[in-house]
């Protein structure tokens, strides 16, 4: 996981699904996609609402149970990768008005390497602050989670991750409700994290930033559209088709061009 | 009555210490409730410790022991206790009804076996059968020294798993979705957790009752998070109020005369409730509406000013 793979080579695999479906209800969400995340790539994952962005990622996860498929991370189930793992929910699925502190959330991140019962120590919270200091968030440490900004929660989120050191990040729309600063804040750790070769895969809402962030794409609707480098799938043909956009509108595909 | 007097009669000993005791454990054990956003999970495990306390006088009269004893009611009381918790629970995740509904419906449900229960004991002729009814409003003044030990003990050791879990507990409140990912089970931490707010409803059933069990873990976390920055301080103080708030509650009704202790305990946990609402430095009502009148009238001056210097 030190160098982007070259195009066209077989690649070592981060993650794949295999045959992955995920149904709410009798509704499908998912159907059969075959997704594959080659090692040291930052990959986004674009489609319109109700695509299946986020069930996606939770489905890989195990928090959403798939209908049908698996998912490998670095060959194996997830259970024996689970420190190489670190995912970046929505910051809305937490309740901020939690009695908690910055740092003690950050500090959550180091509880999958201490394992069950073992209590974090100066070593972790050390981390956490390493964290906090790169994503910009270190004089904000002892703040009430409650207390914060959108962009702020997005950052504690990210340094909760990051304090994890995974091998492989899972974010899901990491630059949702973010002001500029905090986006500029996210961006640097992403391509920090991009030159260290470190996978990525981040749902991702703004089509006009892709070929900024991603080196490769995936077009998701309900199905995989497209998947590969940004160059070669991120094209107004595969958008058309991923966001069930008449051939006439092209202001909207101009935006991304 | 002075508090010498007080001290020294038996009885009012053991019932300042046993509500006492019932108020800081389920205190503590109630902030994660409260956290989770299942405050009335207390209501549904109280109102279901009634047929399992009732189930297990069967059993026990059956095998010919002391069906009223404090360890045969915490064993039915816990097991049904724990089945209604998760069955509430486990509607929610298996179907699409509300948490809300789920309690209610789960509540009803085994109070209904209970009442039903407790008839046909009635009915029946089951040795020590007299006193079944105090379970639904409780009577302190009953406390004997070994159902003040089992309390203690059987609190002492929910409050000793809650500190040993504490980082999971933490967890798995804040965020339930990243304990996955982090490879703690859900359904192990829930359990665990769920268990010990059981114990915590369940060992004031006989001293309170179970029908005014909820507002001891309900009420005094209410009021610590009006204080409290971190769930340490909220733990810590939410017991305090519910060891505090009950010892002070004992008192009054017994130096008062002849007043259930249970009700006086609520209405001084509600007294404690209504002051940390309005006086608390952060969250308080009343500064609020202070600070917010004095940041308008600041407000206005400036603008005043902006517009004579004009």
């Amino acid at each position: 996981m030190t160098a982007p793979p070259p195009p066209g080579s077989t690649a070592p695999l981060a993650c794949a699904t295999h045959q992955l479906s995920v149904a709410y209800r009798e509704t499908p969400v998912l159907r059969a996609v075959d997704l594959r995340v080659p090692a040291g790539v930052v990959m986004g994952v674009v489609g319109p609402n109700g695509a299946g962005k986020s069930t996606l990622i939770k489905a890989m996860l195990g928090l959403v149970p798939p209908l049908t498929g698996r998912t490998e991370f670095f060959g194996g189930p997830l259970s024996r990768a689970r420190q190489r793992v670190g995912y970046m929910p929505q910051s809305a699925s937490v309740d901020w008005d939690f009695p908690t502190t910055v740092l003690d959330v950050v500090t959550m991140g180091t509880y999958g390497s201490l394992g069950w019962l073992k209590r974090p120590g100066k070593a972790q919270r050390d981390a956490a602050v390493d964290a906090l200091r790169t994503t910009g968030m270190a004089d904000l440490a002892h703040r009430q989670i409650g207390e914060l900004s959108g962009g702020q929660r997005q950052r504690v989120f990210l340094a909760r991750t990051l304090v994890q050191a995974p091998d492989l990040y899972f974010m899901d729309e990491p630059f949702q409700g973010v002001d500029a600063k905090s986006q500029r804040a996210i961006v640097t750790v992403l391509h920090a994290l991009r030159a260290q070769g470190t996978t990525v895969v981040m749902v991702h809402h703004d089509l006009a930033t892709v070929t900024d962030y991603c080196d490769h794409v995936t077009l998701l609707n309900q199905c995989i559209v497209a998947s590969g480098p940004t160059v070669e799938v991120f094209t107004k043909e595969n958008i058309r088709t991923t966001y069930d956009v008449t051939t006439g509108d092209d202001t909207f595909l101009d935006l991304i061009a | 009555m002075t508090p010498a007097e007080f001290l020294g009669d038996h009885t009012f000993r053991m019932v300042l210490l046993g509500t006492m005791a019932i108020g800081v454990v389920s205190g503590a054990l109630g902030s994660f409730a409260y956290l989770r956003k299942q405050s009335l999970i207390s209501d549904v495990i109280s109102h279901a410790a009634l047929p399992g306390a009732l189930i297990a006088f069967l059993v026990a009269a059956a095998l010919g022991w002391d069906g009223r004893s404090m360890p045969v009611l915490i064993i039915g009381a816990v097991v049904v206790g724990t089945l209604a918790a998760l069955f509430a629970n486990g509607t929610t995740r298996v179907s699409k009804i509300r948490i809300d509904t789920a309690m209610a419906v789960s509540l009803s449900v085994f109070f209904g076996l209970g009442m039903l229960l407790m008839r046909v004991i009635a009915n029946g002729s089951f040795p020590g059968k007299g006193g079944i009814q105090d379970y639904l409003f409780g009577n302190a003044s009953v406390m004997t020294v070994a159902d003040l030990v089992t309390s203690i003990s059987v609190g002492g050791i929910a409050l000793a798993v809650m500190l040993v879990m504490w980082k999971e507990f933490t967890l798995r409140t804040l965020d339930p979705d990243h304990a996955s990912v982090l490879g703690f089970g859900a359904r192990t931490i829930d359990a665990v957790m769920f268990a010990t707010i059981v114990v915590a409803v369940v060992i004031g059933v006989k001293a309170v009752g179970l029908v005014l069990m909820v507002a001891f873990v309900v009420t005094p976390p209410a009021a610590a998070r009006q204080w409290t920055r971190t769930l340490p301080g909220m733990v810590a103080l939410s017991g305090a109020i519910g060891g505090v708030g009950s010892g002070v509650g004992a008192y009054v009704s017994i130096a008062l005369g002849n007043i259930p202790t249970g009700p006086v305990i609520v209405l001084t946990l509600f007294a404690i409730l209504v002051i940390s609402l309005v006086a608390s430095p952060r969250r308080s009502l009343v500064t609020s509406a202070l600070a917010r009148r004095r940041a308008r009238a600041a407000v206005t001056r400036e603008l005043a000013m902006e517009e004579g210097s004009r």
